[in-house]
C-alpha cells in the first residue's frame, strides 16, 4: 500500500503520518459515532431528545462507564479481566450485608467495597503476573469462584432496600446542579483516571507494558508489579461500581451484575481500547459505555425486542476490533515511513 | 534440568479413580454400572464442544463462542422440527450452518488478522443474540420424537447412544490431529506461525478450517442437546464455556498453542464428569461445584508453574550438600 512518504524531512509537520491521525480519530470517532447515533434516534423518535430521556441514558451509562474504565486499565496492559461482574457482585453483596447487620453505619462503609474489590483484583493480578496464567483463563476461573463464593455466603438470601442505610438508598436520586450525582462521580473518576494514565509515570508505564512487555522489561520496568497494579486498580473501581449499582437497584441479589464482563468489554473495545494492549484511553471507554446505553435506549424506544441487544453488542465488538486492526496497520505504515525519513 | 513429572495423562487417570472412590464413599448410590453409564450423558455436549475447541487451541487461537453456536444450532433445529423437515435433512443442515458460523470466526481471525479472543467474545454475544432473534424468548419444546433419538436412546445395555457418539467423535478428532497432515500442521502453526508460513503452509486457510470444524462440532453438540433436554432456546448451554475451557486446559493443552493431545482432553472430561456426578449424588450445592470447577481451571493452567517451582525446590535441595562440601 503506498503511503505518502515522499516529502523529505520538513521538520515536525511531516513526521505526523497518517497513523497518528488515525489514532486520534479512533477516540473522536467514538464521539462522532455517538452524535450520529443520537441524530438517527432523534429523527426516528422525537421522544429520544427530551431532557428526561437523555438524563436516563447518562444515568444508565454512569456505572457502566466506571466498569469500562476499569476494564480499559487492564486492557491497556495487554491483559483482560472477565471477572469484573463477579467482583462487583461479591463486593456489593458483602457490603450490603454488613450495612444491613450494622444499621447506622456512616460513609465509612464506602471503604469496604473498595478494599474487597481491590483484594479480588489483586488475586487476579497475582495469578496473571506472577503465576503466568493466561489472563482469560485466570479471570474465567475467578469469575466462577467469586460468584460461587457470593452464593455460598448468601445462602440464597437477598438484601432488600429496606435493610440498607437511608443515604445509600437516596444516593441514586441525589442531584447536583440538575445532574445526577452518579454521573458526576463517574465523570470525575474517569477524568482522574485519564489524567493519571496520561501524565503520571506509572500511567505511562502501563501503556509501555501493554505495547511491548519484553522491551519494557529490558528498559527496566517492573512489568509484573505494573500488571498487578492494573488489576488491583481495576478491582477497586469494580468494587465501587458494584456498590453504586447495589444502591441503584436497591435489592442486592447474588446474581447482581452478572454478564457485565461482556458489556464492559464491549464498551471498552467500542471506545477504542485495543485488546492487543497499549492503546486507547479511559475516556474512550466511558464514551463506549454511553454509546451502549444510547443503543439500548434507542432500541427500546423503537420497540425492537430486547434480545437484539446481545446481537448488537457482539457485532459492535467485532466491528470495533476490525477498526482497531486497520488503524494499527496505518500506524505501522506511518512508523515505517518515519523511520525511512529518519535515515540519512 | 527439569526432570519430567510422570505423564499428565496418567495423573488424570489416577485423579479420576480417586474421584470415583471418593464419590463411592460419599454416596451409596454412586457405584453402579447403570448409574455411571447414564451419568456420561451429561458430559457429551460439553465434551464435543471441548474436542472442537482443542483443535483451535492447538493452533494457538481460542474460540469462546462455541456454546453460543450450540444455542444457535439448537434453535435452528427446532425451526426445522416445527416445519416437519426430516431429521436426516435437518441434522446435516444444522451442522453445516454452525460450521458456517465457525468459519465466519475463522475468516475474521485469519483473513482480517483480528485477535481471536476479541472476535469470539463478540460472536459469543452475537450468535446467542442471533439464536434469540431466530427463535423467540418462549423457547420450543414440541419436538418430534424422531428428532430426539441422538440424545435420548441407548446404544447397548445401559450405555447411551450419545456417549458412543462422543467416543466416535473423540477418536475421529484424535486421528485428525495426531495422524493427518491437517493435524500436524495445526501443531506446527501453534508452535511457530511464522516458521509454518515460511515452510509453505497456508496458515489462514488452515485456521478457517479449524474454526469451521469447531463450529460443526458445536452443531453436532446442539443435536445432542436437543435429544437430551428436548428444549431449544437462545440461552441453551449458557455458561457452559467455563466447563469446556476447563476441560481443554486441564487436559494438558497449552493455551498458547502447539502442545497437548486429544487423549488428555478426553481424560480430563472423564475426571470432570466423575467429579460432577459424585458431587451431584452427594448433594454438594451447585455454587460449590462451580467454585471447584473454577479452582480446577486455575490449577490446570498453573501446572507448568507448579512443576517449575517443584523443580527449583528439588534443585535447591540437591545443590545444598554440594555447596557445603566445597
Amino acid at each position: 500500500m503506498p503511503v505518502e512518504t515522499e516529502a523529505p524531512g520538513e521538520g515536525d509537520g511531516t513526521r505526523r503520518g497518517l497513523g497518528q491521525y488515525a489514532l486520534r480519530f479512533r477516540v473522536s470517532g467514538v464521539a462522532g459515532f455517538l452524535v450520529l447515533l443520537c441524530v438517527a434516534f432523534a429523527l426516528l423518535r422525537p421522544a429520544f431528545m427530551t431532557p428526561g430521556n437523555l438524563n436516563a441514558i447518562i444515568s444508565n451509562a454512569a456505572i457502566l462507564a466506571i466498569v469500562a474504565a476499569a476494564q480499559a486499565v487492564v486492557l491497556i496492559t495487554r491483559n483482560l479481566d472477565v471477572s469484573v461482574g463477579s467482583i462487583m457482585g461479591f463486593s456489593a453483596y458483602l457490603t450490603a450485608d454488613f450495612a444491613a447487620r450494622h444499621p447506622g453505619v456512616g460513609l465509612a462503609l464506602l471503604l469496604m467495597p473498595l478494599v474487597i474489590g481491590g483484594a479480588l483484583g489483586a488475586i487476579n493480578g497475582l495469578l496473571v503476573a506472577y503465576g503466568r496464567v493466561s489472563p482469560l483463563i485466570a479471570t474465567l476461573g475467578t469469575l466462577s469462584i467469586y460468584r460461587g463464593l457470593t452464593y455460598v455466603y448468601a445462602r440464597g438470601q437477598e438484601i432488600t432496600s429496606s435493610r440498607l442505610p437511608h443515604w445509600m438508598n437516596a444516593l441514586p436520586d441525589m442531584r447536583f446542579a440538575g445532574i445526577p450525582l452518579l454521573v458526576l462521580i463517574a465523570a470525575a473518576l474517569v477524568c482522574l483516571l485519564a489524567a493519571f494514565l496520561n501524565f503520571y509515570a506509572l500511567g505511562r508505564r502501563m501503556y509501555a507494558v501493554g505495547s511491548n512487555v519484553s522491551a519494557s522489561a529490558f528498559f527496566g520496568l517492573r512489568t509484573k508489579r505494573i500488571v498487578l497494579f492494573a488489576y488491583t486498580l481495576g478491582g477497586v473501581l469494580c468494587g465501587l461500581a458494584g456498590f453504586l449499582y447495589a444502591a441503584r437497584v436497591g435489592t442486592v441479589t447474588v446474581v447482581l451484575a452478572s454478564g457485565w464482563e461482556l458489556t464492559s468489554l464491549a464498551a471498552a473495545v467500542i471506545g477504542g481500547v485495543s485488546v492487543a494492549g497499549g492503546s486507547g484511553n479511559v475516556i474512550g471507554a466511558a464514551l463506549g459505555a454511553v454509546v451502549l446505553a444510547t443503543i439500548d435506549n434507542g432500541l427500546v424506544l423503537l420497540g425492537i425486542p430486547e434480545f437484539w441487544r446481545m446481537f448488537v453488542q457482539g457485532s459492535a465488538i467485532v466491528l470495533a476490533a476490525t477498526a482497531d486492526v486497520i488503524i494499527a496497520g496505518q500506524v505501522r505504515h506511518s512508523l515505517r515511513a518515519r523511520r525511512r525519513l529518519a535515515r540519512p | 534440568m527439569i526432570r519430567k513429572l510422570p505423564q499428565w495423562e496418567l495423573t488424570l487417570v489416577v485423579l479420576t479413580i480417586a474421584a470415583g472412590a471418593w464419590s463411592a464413599y460419599l454416596s451409596p448410590y454412586y457405584l453402579s454400572i447403570d448409574q455411571i453409564a447414564d451419568s456420561t450423558r451429561q458430559f457429551v455436549y460439553p465434551g464435543i464442544l471441548a474436542l472442537g475447541l482443542t483443535v483451535v487451541v492447538i493452533l494457538g487461537e481460542i474460540d469462546i463462542s462455541v456454546a453460543s453456536t450450540l444455542a444457535f444450532g439448537a434453535v435452528l433445529f427446532s425451526k426445522f422440527s416445527a416445519f416437519g423437515v426430516l431429521i436426516w435433512v435437518a441434522a446435516p443442515l444444522v451442522v453445516a450452518a454452525c460450521a458456517a458460523l465457525g468459519g465466519l470466526n475463522g475468516v475474521l481471525v485469519a483473513r482480517l488478522g483480528l485477535p481471536s479472543l476479541a472476535v469470539t467474545l463478540g460472536t459469543m454475544g452475537a450468535f446467542r443474540g442471533l439464536a434469540f432473534i431466530l427463535g423467540s424468548e418462549m423457547g420450543y419444546t414440541n419436538f418430534d420424537d424422531r428428532y430426539l433419538f441422538i440424545g435420548s436412546e441407548y446404544a447397548f445395555g445401559p450405555v447411551p447412544a450419545s456417549f458412543v457418539l462422543f467416543l466416535a467423535v473423540a477418536v475421529g478428532i484424535g486421528v485428525l490431529t495426531h495422524w493427518t497432515v491437517f493435524g500436524r500442521r495445526c501443531y506446527a502453526i501453534g508452535l511457530n506461525k511464522e516458521a509454518s508460513w515460511a515452510a509453505g503452509i497456508d496458515v489462514a486457510r488452515l485456521k478457517i478450517q479449524a474454526f469451521a470444524l469447531a463450529g460443526a462440532l458445536a452443531g453436532l453438540a446442539a443435536l445432542v442437546w436437543i435429544g437430551q433436554y428436548g428444549s431449544a432456546r437462545g440461552d441453551n448451554a449458557d455458561g457452559a464455556i467455563l466447563l469446556v475451557v476447563t476441560a481443554v486446559v486441564l487436559g494438558g493443552v497449552d493455551i498458547n498453542g502447539g502442545r497437548g493431545g486429544i487423549l488428555g482432553v478426553v481424560l480430563a472430561l472423564f475426571l470432570l464428569g466423575t467429579m460432577r456426578n459424585g458431587m451431584g449424588l452427594a448433594n454438594v450445592p451447585g455454587p460449590i461445584q462451580t467454585i471447584v470447577l473454577g479452582a480446577l481451571l486455575i490449577v490446570g493452567v498453573l501446572r507448568p508453574v507448579i512443576v517449575q517451582g517443584l523443580a527449583r525446590v528439588r534443585r535447591l535441595v540437591l545443590s545444598r550438600p554440594a555447596i557445603q562440601s566445597d
